[in-house]
């Protein structure tokens, strides 16, 4: 599985099943990150690795896309930019929401108001405008949380 | 002595031009903010060449436009680039009115304000070199 830009620094999934990081609770959370801009892309990464979370990158939402359909489990959660040149955000969303059960977070620099209400309607669990601070991605896990919570209900 | 200086040099130009990327490089990765600063370089004079071309093509494609400065602001902003994203912001209002002449003024302005910082880019980056090599 080699989605990332090429440069060779992704890291690879847990294949061990469901997350539930006891101990170092929420460290080891599977992210999968999707941005095609470069720069963006590396500071993700970075800032994740550093929230000490499992870092799998991509720079093409349809890569994305066949990552997350081979390996269904092993990712707990998405971080998709919106503005993307092959397949945007929303449609990686819905196609996410409607194939699997996982929580997706958007992310863009447009901050207007209905482009945030179409990701939150169409699924997305929380819309966050570039830039991105490290201190609101630690506090992502929360999304996986709740959606495990509704799911046991 | 000069090592010291030019080490100091680095961090103090690392502290004052990316407040967030400073807190993210750390011993497993201390080249980061260098090797952002040269991606984002590289990524963004090649977004600004992009954009000219498009306000030079007749008839302008706003669209196109719209997607290039969308995501020279996102890369801008990440690195922490304020005035270069203030720039862009105005610059994407005038094309969403599809307003040829205020894109090209503010164009003007964002070429201006991203100069700016590409030429502190490039003194950090020349400092960086500069204190590796006493290392």
């Amino acid at each position: 599985m080699n989605p990332s830009n090429g440069n060779g620094s992704m890291s690879t999934a847990s294949s061990s099943g469901a997350w539930d990081g006891r101990d170092q609770f929420p460290a080891g959370l599977r992210v999968l990150v999707v941005d095609d801009d470069p720069t963006c892309l590396m500071i993700f990464e970075k800032m994740l690795k550093a929230c000490l979370y499992q870092v799998t990158k991509c720079n093409k939402a349809e890569t994305a896309l066949s990552v997350l359909r081979e390996h269904k489990n092993e990712f707990d959660i998405v971080i998709s930019d919106v503005h993307m040149p092959d397949m945007d955000g929303f449609e990686l969303l819905k196609h996410i929401t409607s194939e699997m059960d996982l929580p997706v977070i958007l992310i863009s620099a447009d901050a207007r108001k209905q482009v945030v209400m179409e990701g939150v309607t169409y699924g997305a669990c929380d819309y966050l405008i570039k830039p991105v601070r490290i201190e609101t991605l630690k506090n992502i896990w929360q999304h996986v949380v709740r959606k495990k919570a509704r799911n046991t209900v | 002595m000069d090592r010291n200086r030019l080490h100091n040099q680095v961090a103090s130009m690392r502290r004052s031009l990316f407040d967030q990327l400073e807190e993210l490089q750390d011993d497993t990765n201390p080249n980061f903010v260098q090797e952002v600063v040269t991606l984002f370089y590289n990524d963004s004079t090649r977004l600004i060449q992009n954009i000219e071309q498009a306000l030079n093509s007749r008839p302008i494609d706003f669209c196109k436009l719209d997607d290039y400065m969308h995501q020279f602001k996102g890369s801008s902003s990440s690195i922490g680039a304020k005035k270069v994203t203030n720039e862009c912001t105005a610059f994407r209002e005038y094309c969403n009115a599809e307003n040829a002449e205020g894109c090209i003024r503010s164009f003007q302005q964002v070429k201006q304000e991203h100069a700016i910082l590409k030429r502190k880019l490039e003194v950090y980056l020349q400092t960086v070199r500069q204190a590796s090599q006493t290392a």
